[in-house]
């Protein structure tokens, strides 16, 4: 992340894409979009009771790893598209990062996307516990 | 009498309502729980306002008018489901009042060798104390199927399920299909084989008039909230034999006649099962509910219902993608309409009607051994009530249409 930035330079355009939205059924629409565009999606035939994340209305499982590089990559699948589109967006900002990055991250790309405020309360709580596990486990990847 | 429905809808204040987005509310979330017409607000308010007090215990006005409400609503709600107050017991709701069963009389008169019949349309609060109960007594559960195609229990696997049968458990109306199962043969079956009976009647409740001395059922089990009362109460109705078969599982306050150092002595009838302060303020609410909802013809309820549910699901199923769980275009259907998407998962579905104003339930609604058997894992529910409109039902039906264009 370059200083002074909440979120990595690459979500720019993707936080940009959805602040240009008219109401929030153009950014579900828009989250719809993206749940076709995660960049290291996790097929339904890897998903255990271990990789799942609790405390969301619907499934969804993450797999966090570390690349040759030591980049950051996070697989993740939801059945709820929805879900699966705040997925995608958080893969295209943590992939690549530094795991000390990812673990001290916050998800304000979320607020400025106009996302969170869109959510239900118990749905914003589910992308809260899904981003809360992909920061634990960035930390135990250190 | 014909049903005026506007004069309904100006009896429960949060029909107003709109949601952040602006957008009208149109509650359609009925099977989870309906919402209260003022009168219940008032009646609450009231006492806590006027005369809050303990019940049964102390002598002062208060007290006494506390208690005198309490027992007052007693009465009233009895008298609403055809039976005598001491026939009542108070619970917090239907899966207290079916726990109930379970630890008070079945733990004392079933045993090794006893078979409890359910139904895979049962909600989990009917089947988990019974599966505990065969864990802990080894008592046998047997589960009678449904038939996917017409999503009615199989009556003839029934007749053999209860043939040797020592108590049947069945769900009056699925809250998930809005079936309303053929409790009269049931109960007949049953009692034809020696078994008790007990019905869960959550749902069948709102829709129909309970009368529980002459349908016959051993036990029912029954939620307020459903049915326009607050929500922490319902009740076990008991015929008085069966009463008579159980004791005490939850023990303290009213339960006890006395306490000595040399042990306990119960009340009798329904005292024996009211543990600690009662729920008076909720007693209260719940007999200004069965007020309200007397004044009303029940078969003319349930019609005004049906005309919408019909309505709606015979629409819903023009929309494409969409499949319908249950038969809801059905006479004797209640108001609940359960459905998918082909390609719109249910969570984001109930979100996008959300959006739009329409609340609906989303998940496996408590019956997941019924979810097995459609072979799905969740569905999205509408579920209506007397104050819904087929206005309400026209404009459910196009946002459906509309989200499912911009969004299949």
């Amino acid at each position: 992340m370059q200083e002074g930035k909440r979120w990595p330079a690459c979500l720019d355009s993707v936080v940009e894409e959805f602040q240009g939205c008219f109401d929030a059924m153009e950014r579900y629409e828009l989250l719809f979009e993206y749940s076709k565009r995660h960049p290291t999606p996790l097929p339904v035939e890897e998903w255990t009771d271990a990789n799942q994340v609790h405390g969301c209305q619907s499934r969804a499982h993450v797999i966090c790893l570390v690349d040759e590089e030591g980049g950051f990559i996070l697989r993740g699948g939801a059945d709820a598209q929805i879900v699966q589109g705040l997925m995608a967006v958080t893969a295209m900002a943590v992939n690549g990062m530094k795991p000390a990055e990812v673990a001290e991250m916050e998800p304000e790309y979320a607020d400025a996307m106009g996302i969170r405020s869109s959510l239900t309360p118990s749905r914003a709580n589910g992308f809260l516990n899904m981003f809360k596990r992909v920061r634990e486990e960035a930390a135990l990847l250190l | 009498m014909t049903l005026d429905i506007e004069a309904i809808r100006a009896d429960f204040p949060i029909l107003e309502r709109r949601l952040p987005n602006g957008k009208q509310l149109v509650y359609f979330d009925n099977a989870a729980t309906s919402q209260k017409p003022q009168c219940v607000i008032d009646a609450m308010t009231h006492f806590y306002e006027a005369y809050n007090s303990n019940a049964h215990r102390s002598n002062h006005t208060l007290a006494d008018e506390a208690t005198t409400a309490l027992e007052n609503a007693r009465n009233r709600i009895a008298s609403y489901f055809g039976t005598s107050p001491d026939q009542l017991i108070y619970t917090s709701g239907a899966t207290e009042a079916i726990n109930l069963v379970a630890y008070a009389w079945a733990r004392e008169n079933l045993g090794d060798g006893d078979v409890i019949v359910l139904t895979e349309m049962e909600h989990h609060a009917d089947i988990v104390p019974w599966q505990q109960l065969s864990i802990e007594k080894g008592v046998e559960v047997r589960y009678v199927p449904i038939d996917t195609e017409s999503f009615t229990l199989d009556m003839n696997a029934m007749e053999v399920a209860v043939a040797d049968a020592s108590l049947v458990c069945v769900v009056h109306t699925s809250n998930v299909l809005g079936v309303r199962n053929p409790i009269e043969d049931i109960i007949e079956m049953s009692h034809a084989a020696g078994a008790r009976i007990l019905l869960d009647c959550a749902q069948g409740a709102p829709h129909e008039r309970i009368d529980f001395d002459s349908m016959g059922a051993d036990f029912v089990a029954i939620s307020a909230h459903k049915m326009a009362g607050p929500t922490g109460i319902g009740c076990l109705l008991v015929k008085h034999d069966a009463m008579e078969q159980m004791s005490p599982f939850m023990t303290g306050g009213l339960v006890i006649k006395t306490v000595s150092t040399e042990g306990t002595t119960f009340q009798e009838g329904h005292a024996m099962f009211e543990t600690g302060t009662p729920r008076i303020a909720e007693a209260i609410g719940w007999g200004a509910a069965v007020e309200w909802l007397d004044q009303f013809d029940m078969t003319e309820v349930h019609e005004h219902i049906n005309d919408i549910v019909s309505w709606t699901a015979m629409q819903m199923r023009e929309i494409p993608g969409i499949s319908i769980y249950g038969e809801p275009e059905r006479e004797d259907s209640s108001g609940a309409v359960s459905f998918l998407h082909e390609s719109i998962q249910s969570q984001d579905l109930a979100l996008l009607l959300d959006e739009g104003g329409f609340a609906v339930r989303t998940g496996h609604h408590c019956a997941q051994p019924l979810m097995d058997a459609l072979g799905v894992p969740s569905t999205n529910r509408a579920s209506f009530w007397i104050y819904n409109t087929m206005a309400e039902a026209e404009a459910f039906v196009e946002y459906l249409l509309y989200v499912v264009e911009r969004f299949s």
